[in-house]
């Protein structure tokens, strides 16, 4: 494989773009109510100032529940896809993603807490879900490092050990619900994109764009720490500082969507795999790629979540864990 | 170019390294030798600037090391190390590529420029690795990966180059062709090069200066003639040792005496 | 075959993906059980441990409060049943206690999910009655049934008389009129409906309404917003204020602009007459009925 350029960086994202965008349409087509091809078509090229025959419930079925959703699902993919190339590239191992280090199920106890004790707060809910995710990285950090700093091994254990502890948590705060709360609380566990608080979508949007963007802007850094922390110090690299852009940049990412969806797995495990498989290991290309790639892997994983039992709905974790794990040990053989 | 002076360094109630005073000086190749535990790849470390709380001074180029910030450091002092993890699959150019990062202009970001690729290409033929520049790292073998590492670090273009136990896992061919390229290096470019191994033989025919260390302090230093004596050597190494000439260089050759 | 369903529902009280996926599965496509099964009750029975709350009312309402030895937290009504010894809540009894109050038998509600509970009980001699009317008959039989066992034949039978009274009045009221579009949401966010298997389906097709999701499999379906916006239901059932507290006190957001929503037809009920299978689920009916054909009952 040659080496990335700024040229095949840009075509394989405007391809995987282009390909995003497809999907986002012909997806917002599907659903538990037939909508009328080519009417919907048309509103969405008039991005909505067009009825264009709908009527107001199919329309309102299109642009307030459909496409939110659609974009949501976008953003979330696309969180836990960039977090996971992140966090394989600092942790040099291929096989790291979020909750492995604990982050996803500290952003859960973060929500439990917000549900339990401040059930009718609706902003607490992600407050909590980003706190929750910090100290979770917050306490895999310390508890990782070591005189020769925080090595993966470490990092990989203490993730681990923070996983299962959490885990814990959340299964005893699951007793002390009720059988109603137990049931929706373990639906939201698996991911679920349900949700329609629209007001939060354009801040899980900017937060994965920017998140993207920012460990993309890290790509070169990134591409000589995945070979070494030692040498990447070496060759210039501020190695601290590039491990704590990434925890936290990661964090938020993770944070955001498990507030907005809950814990939505395998998109960080295999879509950045996937990537890098295809495109090479050079993050400048890879981390947008699977960004990118997140996003169409979620929209389509939720397409049918909540198609394929139709007017009933999955949860769209059970999709991805169906899909992505026999994807993964595929993956696995192959490396 | 690079010294240390009086410098200490101590951690968890050991001293690693005490009093040391060293200097690099341009087209020079410095082998530091001791028993192992004496702080010879503690001093390497504190010279790259990897050791932040060091008691007494570094200076590169006539400034403290702590001022100047990690690419700067990275643009003077290279570190060839002895092997590169390679988890993810990467191509020998691309391997190289990574000792230009530190003259990108921006941060974590940028490609490589034209003057890049020269560079890169360059000291890839420099090494001879040209037929396997489009190769996978880790479909090379031991010697090759060594060139590769070699390589990456000249690609730095840093006039200092440290190296820790280069030869370690090299068969004789690649021991010397390392080394022939670091003396070249030296004299062609005015570089400066700090080796610290246990080969003493080798040290004696390429280093203009050895160093010898024994719990964490230069105990002598100069060239090999005058450093490399029986006495010396028992010093240091608390063992008997023959030292005659070179039947073909001339230069001293060290034989340890094992008694039956 | 529902037994399975159940077992593995209640493995799936730990965090394995695998296990809570099946439960969601187990739990969307229900359990259909059928009448109250024997298990080798004695002649006479005065000592009794109730791990359902319905089953619990069903006791004091026949009468046979004095023999309730155990209850399960959840057991809040009547207020009489506050004085009993709690065993634990509905998922997670506690089988020593139970074992200490030494009851002659068990009652347990299958929607509990206390399937793999049966099978200890039953080692420790103790005899267990299971019961889990999924419809107003259920909901009478089973009182006949315990009525029967507590040695108060008499008193359940008046009881059941009374409540067959009060459900027929209502179907005649409500008869004739136009059923209403209902849309009965359990939760707003995720969104969960009564689906065909569940106990308040039918409840609601006796108070005059049609249940826009009467028809979708299983008991509490997680139930699409795109499918609830298109059915345009005339009316909203909140069940919330009983045991649920405030929560689900708001109408869930793809139904705001709905006919219900904007006619201000959404109807507070409290839960506990709506998802308790037992004699309040009359007044529950009631409830119903008159908040949806308030005409009728002049």
């Amino acid at each position: 494989m040659n080496r990335v350029t700024l040229r095949k960086t840009l075509i394989s994202c405007a391809l995987l773009g282009a390909v995003l965008l497809l999907a986002i349409v012909s997806m917002s087509l599907l659903g538990s109510e037939r909508l009328p091809a080519r009417a919907s078509l048309c509103a969405l090229a008039s991005l909505g100032s067009s009825a264009c025959g709908l009527t107001q419930d199919q329309f309102d079925i299109l642009f307030q529940i459909r496409l939110p959703r659609i974009l949501l699902a976008a953003a979330v993919g696309g969180s836990l896809a960039t977090a996971g190339a992140g966090y394989q590239a600092l942790l040099r191992n291929p096989l790291a993603e979020p909750y492995l280090l604990g982050i996803s199920n500290g952003a859960a106890v973060g929500t439990m807490i917000s549900l339990v004790f401040f059930g009718a707060i609706e902003w607490t809910r992600p407050l909590l879900a980003f706190s929750g995710a910090f100290a979770a990285t917050f306490a895999v950090y310390r508890l990782a490092r070591g005189r020769a700093g925080a090595t993966p091994e470490r990092l990989i254990l203490a993730g681990v050990i923070v996983t299962t502890f959490l885990s814990s948590v959340i299964v005893f705060v699951t007793t002390l619900m009720d059988a109603t709360r137990i049931r929706s609380f373990t639906f939201w566990l698996l991911g679920d994109l349900s949700g329609s608080s629209k007001a939060l979508l354009p801040v899980a949007i900017t937060i994965t764009i920017l998140g993207a963007l920012t460990l993309t802007l890290h790509a070169r850094s990134l591409n000589l720490l995945m070979l070494g922390e030692r040498d990447a110090f070496d060759l210039g690299v501020e190695v601290g500082r590039v491990r704590m852009v990434v925890f936290l940049v990661a964090s938020l990412l993770v944070g955001s969507s498990v507030a907005a969806s809950g814990s939505v797995g395998y998109v960080g495990l295999v879509v950045p795999h996937l990537a890098r498989l295809s495109l090479g290991s050079d993050n400048r290309i890879s981390i947008p790629a699977a960004a990118l790639g997140g996003a169409l892997f979620v929209i389509v994983a939720d397409t049918v979540a909540r198609t394929i039992i139709a007017p009933r709905e999955l949860p769209v974790g059970a999709i991805t864990a169906l899909i992505g794990a026999p994807l993964f040990i595929y993956l696995l053989k192959r490396v | 170019m690079l010294e240390a002076r009086d410098l200490t360094i101590a951690y968890d109630h050991r001293t690693a390294v005490a009093d040391l005073t060293l200097s690099l000086k341009a087209g020079e190749i410095t082998a530091i030798i001791g028993p192992n535990g004496a702080g010879k790849s503690t001093l390497l470390r504190a010279l790259n600037g990897q050791i932040p709380k060091v008691a007494g001074v570094i200076m590169l180029d006539g400034q403290p090391l702590q001022r100047l910030n990690r690419r700067s450091i990275s643009r003077h002092i290279a570190v060839v190390a002895q092997e590169a993890e390679l988890r993810f699959p990467v191509t020998v150019l691309e391997f190289v590529l990574g000792g230009r990062f530190a003259w990108a202009t921006n941060s974590g970001w940028g490609w490589e420029t034209e003057r890049d690729l020269e560079v890169a290409n360059a000291v890839i033929n420099e090494t001879e690795l040209r037929d396997l520049s489009a190769r996978l790292m880790n479909e090379l073998s031991g010697g090759e990966r060594q060139r590769a590492l070699m390589a990456r670090a000249l690609a730095t273009e840093a006039p200092i180059l440290l190296l820790d136990e280069p030869t370690a896992n090299l068969d004789l061919s690649h021991q010397a062709t390392l080394l022939t390229l670091v003396r070249k290096r030296c004299d062609q470019h005015r570089s400066a090069a700090l080796v610290v191994t246990h080969d003493i033989n080798l040290a004696a025919q390429f280093a203009n200066n050895i160093t010898l260390m024994k719990q964490g302090r230069a105990v002598h230093s100069g060239t090999p003639q005058e450093v490399l004596t029986p006495e010396i050597l028992q010093e240091i190494f608390e063992v008997r040792v023959l030292v005659d000439a070179h039947p073909i260089t001339g230069g001293p050759r060290v034989t340890p005496i094992i008694s039956a | 075959m529902c037994f399975l369903c159940l077992f593995v529902a209640t493995c799936s009280a730990v965090s394995r993906r695998a296990l809570l996926i099946l439960l969601l599965l187990a739990i969307s496509f229900g359990c259909k059980s059928g009448a109250g099964q024997r298990v080798s009750l004695p002649a006479r029975v005065t000592r009794v441990v109730s791990l359902a709350p319905n089953l619990t009312e069903i006791v004091f309402a026949v009468g046979a409060g004095d023999k309730l030895v155990g209850r399960t937290s959840y057991c809040d009504y009547p207020p009489e049943a506050k004085a009993v010894a709690e065993i634990g809540d509905t998922l997670h009894p506690s089988l020593e206690r139970i074992i200490a109050l030494k009851p002659q038998v068990v009652l347990i509600s299958t929607s509990s999910q206390l399937e793999v509970f049966t099978q200890q009980l039953q080692n420790q001699n103790i005899a267990v009655f299971v019961t889990d009317p999924h419809d107003l008959e259920g909901v009478f039989r089973s009182i006949q049934e315990v009525g029967e066992m507590l040695g108060q034949k008499d008193q359940a039978d008046q009881l059941v008389t009374k409540l067959r009274e009060r459900t027929t009045a209502v179907e005649q009221a409500v008869k004739g009129k136009q059923p209403v579009r209902v849309f009965y949401q359990v939760s707003a966010e995720p969104l969960y409906t009564a689906g065909h298997d569940a106990f308040v389906t039918d409840l609601m097709r006796r108070a005059g309404a049609a249940s826009v999701t009467a028809n979708v499999p299983g008991a509490w379906p997680k139930y699409s917003n795109e499918s609830a916006l298109a059915a345009r239901p005339e009316a909203i059932i909140l069940p919330t204020g009983g045991s649920m507290g405030s929560v689900n006190s708001d109408v869930t957001e793809a139904l705001r602009q709905s006919p219900a929503a904007l006619h201000g037809r959404v109807y507070k009920i409290n839960d506990d007459y709506l998802t308790r299978p037992g004699p309040r689920a009359i007044d529950g009916l009631e409830a119903m009925a008159r908040a949806l054909h308030p005409d009728a009952f002049k």
